[in-house]
């Protein structure tokens, strides 16, 4: 390892030599300077070069096949113009998929805020065990949700699965709902495998976040007679929003581009009722071959989510 | 005798609230011990009756468990490039604020695109170099997709790293790589911890890039479980015992880490 | 020695020879594929294979004796059926070479050749092959192996649907009386939907919940089920002239409605039955009648059962009870087949070319088609006459028959240009009428959709290649 430079003097330094000294500091400064571009750029080199490789070149490329015609029986790669833009506006198939990933996100995204707060104000206070309760329910959140998909389409099956068999206990005769393939009860099917995996996340850190609300004010609060419903909306609440809005945005994200868990309960169906966005892209583009159109399509729904995505940053760094 | 009473509801509560949570993972463990018999039982049992490796052993037998080498592969060369990497990327951005506002933005928003975008062109391009199925390939793309991640949580955890730890050990002579290496490191060693974990799990659990992009040669867990699924029937007990044999590692990552991956979690949000 | 004598002598011992001479002449393809193939000794090959049960055959039993007779190695990639055509063509396009052997469907061979994914197989029959092997292939499938005049692919297994019954429910006396009494005709196969409907309802009714009239299939393979009865309502999938897709005409309607009313009278859940599982539920005498592919009758007869691999079937209760008979309409679904292809990326064409033609052959194909593990079904003339196979179990020789004549009867699959997205839409379609979707919707739906993918893939090339294929008698039989 290099030595580098001259070691600057001592900072509070003594004014007597300041005009030597700042003038060697400023020498050294700029040997500094020079040592510490050439340290910081490099650093950072690697990490970016590998980034813009696999972000960058294939946006490019993608543009580039969006304006050919690659599919199963063509092999067309001149400039072909707009024609797999205008087909999107056509394609009921797309949109419903637009549709249904928003309906998930909405559903699955306030439960799993609901149920995570709940689960952080239980487990809010230190006992003993809590570490290994909260522990334990780490696990949901960090199992593969393409196994979580796989382990709740088996909990699901009517004839081998439990769930069938705690709904007939409660309800006192025998119940034999369809989760996976009737349309009334996929949707739940998938709010509820989400939600099962995605609460512990949610309630870890709102569990931090709501550690960390001042003591000072709680006191002061409860001092003032304020019952716990208002010490919670005028103390707590604004106190985790910054951690509660990330964790939302987070999760949000995530569900957009929702696709192993829905593969694996569904594959979509029944017929295509629970096409997700990615899902619809990759029966289009990897088994039936669409390329260029899907090319297309994910060059719009690139643009209208970062579009969307930069807003969003934006109303946040606002509310900061 | 009232606290006592609030203490034992507690608890309960508590106990319930796991096994509710935790009882689809008991459900997938119970599966995979029971005798095919069993599995296709109705109405279902609720435990094995006779516990038995088998459906284990036939993975083996099969060479199926080969997969979960690959992902191992895959998943702790991504995460150490990528940590290596990304520490130094989350160290510069820190302290010399290189790149300035943008860099970070845009490192941040790299971890926001949803993968449908990039897996068309990636496949694309990857076939013309013959990169499919090749462990190459998919490590330079998981360590790209964990970089953004890694970077962004670095760079809270450097943060805290008092400016005077850094500043003394340049007066007393030591040069930036030392003081990377001898200073910032150990003193974020829990962070790293953390993060490794979270890289190393996500990378392990990633499903639709390795779908489109393994084939034979390094087919990770979680395409091999997906392959039991099939039009005639689905074969429950490999797959039960295959996502066993996937989850296992993880469960043991959790235990040995699980006050780092709690701060990373939390970390993750706050520092955000 | 006396003249007659000797002449008996000398004929005998010219028959003998004869005999000879033919059975070698019949052996040569398994035994040259296995000669020849030895000089690769050492090599594995890949093989995509579907998913399951088909799938065994080739990791329990012909990988393993295929090793042990020539030192070759197999491994075998299971993929789902639905997701063999995506998975075989995307490997193609990314050109690693990945599978040596591919499992193909008949309706998929015209798109694969044209974006070069089939190796043409010509060069190697004549470097190793047996003329005669091709003469005793059934009519039905034969024209499957050639495109174009050249051939690509190699049949293993000739699929129809058939009607299984329980025999011994039809022939109760009890029941005889008490049908004829409610519906005015004889309990018998059915052989109209509608006749279908009544029987599955007056077994249900009686026996349930212990039996029910019928279990069928409703996952996986559906566009081959509703294509069967489209056609059979009267349905044609497009109008000649204009090419627009006919599908939710009122046969469509008709068909999709029926189908999912008769859903009435089968067990709970059977929305949700795949293969397995009315494979299951008839080996358990759950249900009475089902429809499905020709390995159910060696199963539910228990058959060559390899223990080990089948553990999960429950063991048939019904042995000796089934029936065989042409489904409703008489002209059952030549659904699939399977045909094995060389890939052209692959580095060891001729070790894999040699692979399938061992399969294929005469010798070893009739092995195959007689056990239940792997799903291999007749194919030949001389698998349908086989003595071994007639002496199977009392009834096969009614079960050899009904598949040669099903084979004789029965529709093609549809096959046109990209025949993949039509079916996928198909079955996607009637999946969501069976999940509560309403039929005309979900068929003018369907209709809306083909006619998008028509104008994509270009409606006059659409056209000619639905032309010649509706031209074949086996696409209508009127």
């Amino acid at each position: 390892m290099r030595r580098g430079g001259v070691p600057p003097p001592h900072s509070g330094g003594q004014s007597g030599d300041s005009v030597a000294s700042a003038a060697v500091s400023a020498e050294s400064a700029s040997v500094q300077a020079g040592d510490t571009r050439l340290f910081k750029y490099s650093l950072i080199a690697p990490a970016t070069f590998i980034m813009v490789l696999v972000a960058v070149f294939p946006l490019i490329y993608l543009i580039v096949v969006s304006f050919q015609r690659l599919s199963l029986s063509d092999d067309i790669t001149s400039f072909s113009g707009f024609v797999n833009y205008a087909r999107i506006l056509s394609d009921a198939r797309l949109w419903d998929a637009v549709f249904h990933t928003l309906f998930i996100t909405i559903l699955a995204l306030p439960i799993e805020l609901l149920l995570g707060m709940l689960l952080a104000y239980h487990f809010l206070d230190d006992r003993p065990l809590k570490r290994l309760f909260v522990a334990l329910l780490i696990i949901p959140s960090v199992i593969s949700p393409m196994v979580a998909g796989s382990m709740w389409r088996l909990m699901f099956d009517d004839r081998y699965g439990p769930i069938n068999q705690i709904v007939s206990w409660f309800a006192g005769h025998r119940v034999s709902i369809l989760w996976t393939i009737d349309i009334v009860w996929a949707y739940p099917a998938i709010v509820i495998t989400d939600v099962w995996q995605w609460t512990p996340f949610m309630f870890i850190i709102l569990l931090a976040a709501l550690a960390n609300v001042d003591r000072e004010q709680l006191d002061a609060a409860a001092i003032d007679g304020a019952s716990g419903w208002r010490t919670f909306w005028e103390v707590t609440l604004p106190a985790i929003r910054p951690v509660m809005m990330i964790a939302l945005l987070i999760r949000g994200l995530d569900l957009v581009r929702l696709f192993d868990s829905v593969w694996q309960l569904t594959r979509g169906g029944p017929g295509s009722a629970t096409e997700t966005i990615s899902i619809y892209a990759y029966i289009r583009g990897f088994q039936e071959f669409d390329t260029s159109y899907i090319a297309a399509v994910v060059v719009v729904l690139a643009i209208l989510f970062s579009v969307g995505l930069v807003l969003v940053l934006k109303r946040m760094a606002i509310a900061r | 005798m009232s606290t006592w009473r609030r203490h034992a509801g507690w608890y309960a509560a508590s106990a319930a609230i796991v096994v509710v949570f935790l009882f689809p993972v008991y459900w997938i463990f119970a599966v995979s011990l029971k005798t095919p018999r069993e599995i296709f039982k109705f109405p279902p049992a609720w435990y094995p009756a006779t516990p038995q490796f088998n459906n284990f052993l036939v993975l083996f037998r099969d060479g199926d468990v080969w997969s979960i080498w690959h992902s191992f592969v895959l998943a702790s060369s991504s995460t150490l490039i990528a940590m290596v990497l990304g520490v130094m990327c989350a160290y510069s951005i820190v302290r010399f604020k290189t790149g300035g506002e943008n860099l970070a933005i845009w490192i941040i928003s790299q971890r926001l695109l949803p993968p449908i975008a990039i897996v068309f062109p990636i496949f694309l391009i990857y076939s013309k170099l013959g990169l499919t199925d090749t462990y190459q390939g998919l490590i330079l793309l998981y360590t790209a997709f964990a970089l953004p991640y890694v970077i962004w949580l670095m760079r809270g955890y450097i943060q805290e790293v008092p400016l005077a730890l850094e500043e003394s050990a340049l007066v007393d002579g030591a040069s930036r790589w030392q003081i990377l290496w001898f200073v910032v490191i150990p003193v974020t060693r829990n962070g790293i911890f953390a993060t490794a974990v979270f890289a190393f799990i996500f990378s392990w659990n990633e499903f639709l890039f390795a779908l489109v992009l393994t084939r034979t040669e390094v087919i990770t867990f979680p395409v091999q479980v997906s392959q039991y699924f099939g039009a005639q029937s689905t074969f429950w007990a490999k797959i039960s015992a295959m996502s066993v044999l996937g989850t296992l590692p993880i469960f043991f990552a959790v235990a040995a880490f699980q006050r780092y991956l709690v701060r990373g979690i939390t970390l993750g949000a706050v520092k955000g | 020695m006396r003249t007659k004598t000797r002449i008996s002598v000398v004929g005998g011992a010219l028959l003998l020879q004869l005999a000879a001479l033919t059975a070698s002449a019949e052996e040569n393809a398994a035994e040259k594929a296995v000669d020849a193939a030895k000089q690769y000794s050492g090599i594995t090959l890949n093989s995509a294979e579907e998913a399951g049960l088909m799938a065994m055959l080739g990791i329990n039993i012909t990988g393993p004796e295929w090793k042990d007779l020539t030192g070759i190695g197999l491994n075998v990639t299971e993929i789902p059926f639905e997701e063999l055509f995506p998975k075989q063509m995307l490997e193609h396009k990314a050109g690693s070479g990945a599978y040596d052997i591919m499992t193909i469907g008949p309706s998929w061979v015209a798109d694969m050749v044209r974006n070069g994914a089939l190796e043409p197989l010509d060069p190697y029959i004549e470097k190793y092959g047996v003329a005669s092997e091709f003469d005793d292939i059934a009519p039905a499938f034969k024209d499957w192996m050639t495109f174009e005049g050249k051939t690509y692919a190699l049949v293993v297994d000739g699929d129809v649907h058939l009607l299984y019954y329980r025999k011994d429910i039809f022939e109760d006396p009890e029941n005889k009386e008490a049908f004829k009494a409610k519906y005015g005709y004889d309990l018998a196969p059915p052989q109209t939907w509608k006749a279908f409907g009544e029987v599955c309802r007056f077994i249900t009714d009686k026996y349930a919940p212990d039996l029910y009239g019928a279990g069928l299939i409703n996952t996986g393979y559906m566009h081959f089920f509703f294509s069967e009865r489209f056609r059979t309502y009267g349905g044609k999938f497009f109008d000649p002239e204009t090419m627009k897709a006919t599908v939710n005409s009122q046969a469509g309607i008709d068909a999709l409605t029926d189908m999912v009313n008769q859903l009435d009278c089968q067990p709970p859940g059977v929305q949700t039955w795949g293969f397995g599982e009315s494979l299951s539920a008839l080996n358990a005498g759950e249900i009475a009648m089902t429809i499905s592919w020709p390995p159910i009758a060696r199963w539910a007869q228990g058959i060559n059962a390899d223990e080990q691999a089948l553990s999960w079937v429950p063991e048939s209760q019904v042995i000796d009870k089934i029936g065989y008979a042409l489904p409703p309409g008489g002209h059952p679904e030549l659904a699939s087949g399977i045909m094995l292809a060389v890939s052209p990326d692959s580095k060891n064409k001729d070790a894999a070319y040699l692979y399938i033609q061992w399969l294929h052959s005469k010798q070893e194909s009739l092995k195959n088609v007689m056990r239940p593990l792997g799903l291999r079904d007749a194919f030949r003339i001389s698998h349908y006459e086989s003595p071994e196979y007639q002496a199977l179990w009392p009834t096969a020789p009614d079960y050899l028959a009904t598949l040669r004549q099903a084979g004789e009867q029965g529709y093609s699959d549809l096959a046109i240009l990209e025949t993949y997205k039509y079916w996928d839409s198909m079955g996607r379609a009637v999946v969501a009428a069976i999940g509560g979707k309403d039929p005309k919707q979900s068929l003018d739906d369907l209709a809306a959709e083909w006619d998008g993918l028509t104008e994509q893939i270009g409606l006059d090339r659409q056209k000619a290649a639905y032309l010649d294929w509706s031209s074949k008698p086996s696409a209508y039989r009127e």
